[in-house]
C-alpha cells in the first residue's frame, strides 16, 4: 500500500530531524521535537497497523490476496532490518541494572538473515521471560554466531550473563543464546518487530526471504545509515539531557505482538522525553 | 582599504539578496500610545522606531500621520552559553512588551531563550553648562583660577536617546522562553517557557514564582507543552495559555497559587474526516491573543485563525483559513520544516478586523462582521512608498485571473511571521525577513 511506503518514508524523514535538532544552535527546542515524535509515533502505528492486520491472518492461514502482497512486500523490507536489531549503546546511562537489558549486536548480511531470524525468534522468546528492556541502541558489526560469548563480553555487565544462562536453562541452547535487545529505537525496533513477526511465516516459507534479499538491501540501506548516525548521536543526546532517563521498564509477559508495540511505545516516548 | 579602484569591478548584485541571518527580524510590537515601534532581531539587537508628530495645525485632518523613523538601536542580548548542560543560548529576541507609560521616560521587556531584560529609554535633550571646578570639556580646572561662583545651568542639546537595562530577570527558566506579557496591574508580568510558567514582579529580579507547571514526573509521559501565554487585558488576575494540542487554559490566579488546573479549556474536537499524520503539528497553536475588550480570544494554528469567545468553551465560534490549500501539502511542508513555522495573530484597535501572516510575503486580513479575508504582500519590489496595496488571490482552481498566485509557485522562504497593529490607529507593522514594512490605512483621512 503507497501508505506505507509513505509512512515509512515521514519516519525515516523525522529520524533525520530529531538528528539535526541535535546540532542546531540554541540547543534542543522541546517543542519542535515533541512533534516530530508524535508525527514519528503515528507513522508508525500506521506503519505497523496494516501489518498485524496481514500477519494475523496469515498466522491463521486464511489470507485475501491484498493480505498476501502485503506481507511479501513486507517480507522485502523486513528479513533484512531484523539483523538491525540494534544494540543499546550508552549502558551507563540506563537505568540501574535491575532492569537486566538484553543486547545484539547485528550485521545486515545476507548469510546471518536466516540465522538472525532465529535468532530473533529466539530470543523473542526470552523477551517474554524478561522483565524489562532498555532504549538506546548501536549498530555494530558482529558476526552472530559469535555472539554467544557477546553478551559476556559486552559492557553491560553481569546482568547480561545471567541473561544467558536463563535461555539456556529453558533448553534453549540449542541455538546460540543470542541476547537481544529489541531496543526503543523507533526504526530498529519497529524493524525487529515487524521481523519477528515475518519470522514466523518465513519459517513457514522461507525460500522467498532470500529471493528478496538484494532488493531488501537497497531498500534498508538507508535505514541502516539512518540507524547508524542516529544510534551514535542519541547516545550523545542523552549524555545531554541528564533529567530523562532512556531505561524504560517493559512488561514481557505478552504476547510478542503486544510486547512489540510496547516497545515501540517507550522509545518513541524517549524521544520526546529529553 | 585603499584599492578604491578596483571596486566598481566589483559585483554587489548577489549581495543584495543575501540576508544576514542576525537581521531577520523575530518580533514587533508597538508601545501603548502607537508612538513607539520596537523590533528585535536575530542578532539580540532592538531597534526602536518612533513617529513622527506632523506640525498640528488647525485644519488637521484625521488619519494624518508621521512616518516612523529609527529613534534608537540597542544590543539587548548577546549569545550566551550554559556551561552546566553545554548548550549555547541564542541572543534571538523573542518577544518585546512596553510596560504602560508612568513618566517621561519607557520601559520595554525583552526577552531571549532564557533571560528577561528590563530596558529604560529616555531622552536626553539639556545638559549642565557652567561648573566651577571643570572646564567645558570636563577637565578639572586649576583652583587657583577660580575667581567667581556661578550656578550651571541646563541648556539645550541635541537629543540624546539612553538605553540602559534596569533590571535583569535570569535563570528562572529551564526551558525555552516564548511569551512574556505585562499584567494589567502594572507590577507584574508573566513568562513562560515550554513547561512553566513564572509570574515576576517588575522590581525584584531574584525571585519569581511559578504559576503553572506542566511538566510531568516523568518526561516520557510528556504529550504537550506551553506554547503562547497572556495576561486579561483588563483582569489582572486571569491569564489564559495554549498548548501544542491546540487547547486554551483559561486560568484565575485567585483560585489557587499554582494554577496547573485551569478555570476554563477551550477547545475543539478534531475533525476526524481531515486526520493525517500531521494532524497533532497543525492543530498546535502558535499564537494567542486577547482582544482589546477582553472578551474574545484569537488564536493561529498552522492553517487557521479563531476567535474564541471567553464564555463559550466548545469552540471557536469563528474559524477563517488563512491557507486551506496548503492542506494537501503538508508532507513537503513538513519535510522543509515549514510546518513548524509559527505564525503570530493580532488585533485591530476595534477588535473588528484579525491579521495574520503567511507564505510568499503574504499576510491576510479577516473583516469579522463579514467574514471576508484579503490577501495582501508585503515585498518591496510591488509596493512603492505611498502606494496603494492591492489584494492578491492565490489561485486554486476554476478561473484564473491575471495576477493570480499558483499554489506552486509560492515562496515558502517568504514568510510573515510577525507583525503589529496599532492600538487605536489603522496601521500595521509587519516583519517580513529582515525588512519591516509599515502599512497605513487612509480610507479615514478626508482628504482622499
Amino acid at each position: 500500500m503507497e501508505y506505507k511506503v509513505e509512512a515509512h518514508r515521514i519516519m525515516s524523514i523525522s529520524l533525520g530531524k530529531i538528528y539535526n535538532s541535535r546540532v542546531q544552535r540554541g540547543g534542543i527546542k522541546l517543542h519542535k521535537n515533541l512533534l516530530v515524535s508524535l508525527v514519528l509515533r503515528s507513522a508508525r502505528q500506521v506503519y505497523l497497523s496494516d501489518y498485524y492486520s496481514g500477519a494475523c491472518l496469515n498466522a491463521q492461514s486464511e489470507r485475501e490476496g491484498n493480505e498476501w502482497d502485503i506481507t511479501d512486500s513486507e517480507r522485502e523490507k523486513f528479513p533484512p532490518s531484523a539483523t538491525e536489531c540494534d544494540r543499546v549503546e550508552s549502558t551507563e546511562e540506563t537505568q540501574p541494572n535491575e532492569q537486566p537489558e538484553k543486547e545484539r549486536e547485528y550485521r545486515e548480511n545476507d548469510d546471518e538473515v536466516k540465522s538472525d531470524q532465529v535468532d530473533c525468534t529466539s530470543t523473542l522468546q526470552e523477551q517474554n521471560q524478561n522483565s524489562s528492556l532498555d532504549s538506546v541502541a548501536k549498530v555494530s558489526s558482529e558476526t552472530p554466531p559469535e555472539s554467544i560469548t557477546e553478551p559476556k563480553e559486552s559492557p553491560s555487565d553481569s546482568a547480561v550473563a545471567e541473561r544467558d544462562s536463563t535461555p539456556e536453562a529453558n533448553g534453549e541452547s540449542h541455538q546460540p543464546p543470542k541476547t537481544h535487545v529489541c531496543s526503543n529505537r523507533k526504526r530498529s525496533a519497529e524493524e525487529s518487530e515487524s521481523g519477528d513477526s515475518p519470522q514466523k511465516r518465513t519459517k513457514v516459507a522461507s525460500s522467498n526471504a532470500k529471493e528478496d534479499e538484494e532488493a531488501e538491501e537497497m531498500d534498508t540501506s538507508n535505514v541502516s545509515n539512518l540507524i547508524t548516525i542516529f544510534g551514535s548521536s542519541f547516545s550523545g543526546l542523552l549524555s545531554k539531557e541528564s533529567a530523562k532517563p532512556e531505561a524504560e521498564a517493559e512488561d514481557s509477559g505478552q504476547i510478542c505482538c503486544d510486547q512489540m508495540l510496547k516497545n515501540l511505545n517507550p522509545w518513541s516516548t524517549a524521544i520526546v522525553a529529553f | 582599504m585603499g584599492e578604491d579602484g578596483e571596486s566598481p569591478k566589483i559585483n554587489h548584485s548577489f549581495l543584495r539578496d543575501y540576508v544576514t541571518e542576525a537581521d531577520v527580524i523575530s518580533t514587533v510590537e508597538f508601545n501603548q500610545t502607537g508612538d513607539l515601534l520596537a523590533t528585535g532581531d536575530k542578532g539580540g539587537r532592538v531597534v526602536i522606531f518612533q513617529r513622527e508628530t506632523e506640525s498640528k495645525d488647525e485644519s488637521e485632518e484625521l488619519g494624518e500621520s508621521g512616518e516612523y523613523n529609527v529613534y534608537s538601536t540597542f544590543q539587548s542580548h548577546e549569545p550566551d552559553f550554559d556551561y552546566l548542560k553545554s548548550l549555547e543560548i541564542e541572543e534571538k529576541i523573542n518577544k518585546i512588551r512596553w510596560l504602560p507609560q508612568q513618566n517621561a521616560a519607557h520601559f520595554l521587556l525583552s526577552t531571549n531563550d532564557k533571560t528577561i531584560k528590563l530596558w529604560k529609554v529616555s531622552e536626553r535633550d539639556k545638559r549642565p553648562e557652567g561648573y566651577n571646578l571643570k572646564d567645558e570639556e570636563g577637565r578639572i580646572k586649576d583652583i587657583s583660577t577660580v575667581t567667581s561662583l556661578r550656578v550651571p545651568v541646563l541648556k539645550p542639546t541635541d537629543l540624546m536617546v539612553e538605553v540602559r537595562p534596569r533590571r535583569i530577570f535570569a535563570n528562572g527558566h529551564t526551558y525555552h522562553v516564548n511569551s512574556i506579557s505585562v499584567n494589567s496591574d502594572g507590577e507584574t508580568y508573566l513568562s513562560a517557557d515550554d513547561l512553566r510558567i513564572n509570574m515576576w514582579h517588575l522590581d525584584i529580579t531574584d525571585r519569581s514564582f511559578n504559576i503553572v507547571d506542566i511538566k510531568p514526573a516523568n518526561m516520557e509521559d510528556l504529550t504537550e507543552v506551553i506554547t503562547a501565554a497572556e495576561f486579561h487585558p483588563q483582569h489582572c488576575h486571569l491569564f489564559v495559555y495554549s498548548s501544542s494540542k491546540g487547547t486554551l487554559r483559561l486560568c484565575d490566579m485567585r483560585e489557587s497559587a499554582l494554577c496547573d488546573k485551569h478555570s476554563k479549556i477551550f477547545e475543539e474536537p478534531e475533525d476526524p474526516g481531515n486526520r493525517s499524520f500531521f494532524s497533532e503539528i497543525i492543530s498546535s497553536v502558535s499564537d494567542v491573543k486577547f482582544s482589546h475588550s477582553g472578551r474574545y480570544l484569537l488564536t493561529r494554528d498552522y492553517l487557521t485563525v479563531k476567535v474564541w469567545d471567553l464564555n463559550m468553551e466548545k469552540g471557536p465560534v469563528e474559524t477563517y483559513q488563512v491557507h486551506e490549500y496548503l492542506r494537501s501539502k503538508l508532507c513537503s511542508l513538513y519535510e522543509n520544516d515549514c510546518i513548524f513555522d509559527k505564525f503570530e495573530c493580532v488585533w485591530n484597535s476595534t477588535d473588528s478586523v484579525i491579521m495574520t501572516g503567511a507564505y510568499n510575503s503574504f499576510f491576510r486580513m479577516f473583516d469579522r462582521e463579514t467574514g471576508r479575508g484579503v490577501t495582501l504582500e508585503a515585498w518591496r519590489e510591488s509596493s512603492k512608498p505611498r502606494a496603494v496595496l492591492r489584494t492578491r488571490r492565490i489561485y486554486t482552481g476554476g478561473r484564473r485571473r491575471r495576477g493570480d498566485v499558483g499554489v506552486d509557485s509560492l515562496d515558502f522562504t517568504k514568510k510573515i511571521l510577525h507583525m503589529a497593529w496599532h492600538p487605536a490607529e489603522n496601521i500595521i507593522a509587519i516583519a517580513a525577513t529582515n525588512n519591516l514594512y509599515i502599512f497605513q490605512d487612509r480610507v479615514n483621512a478626508e482628504n482622499l
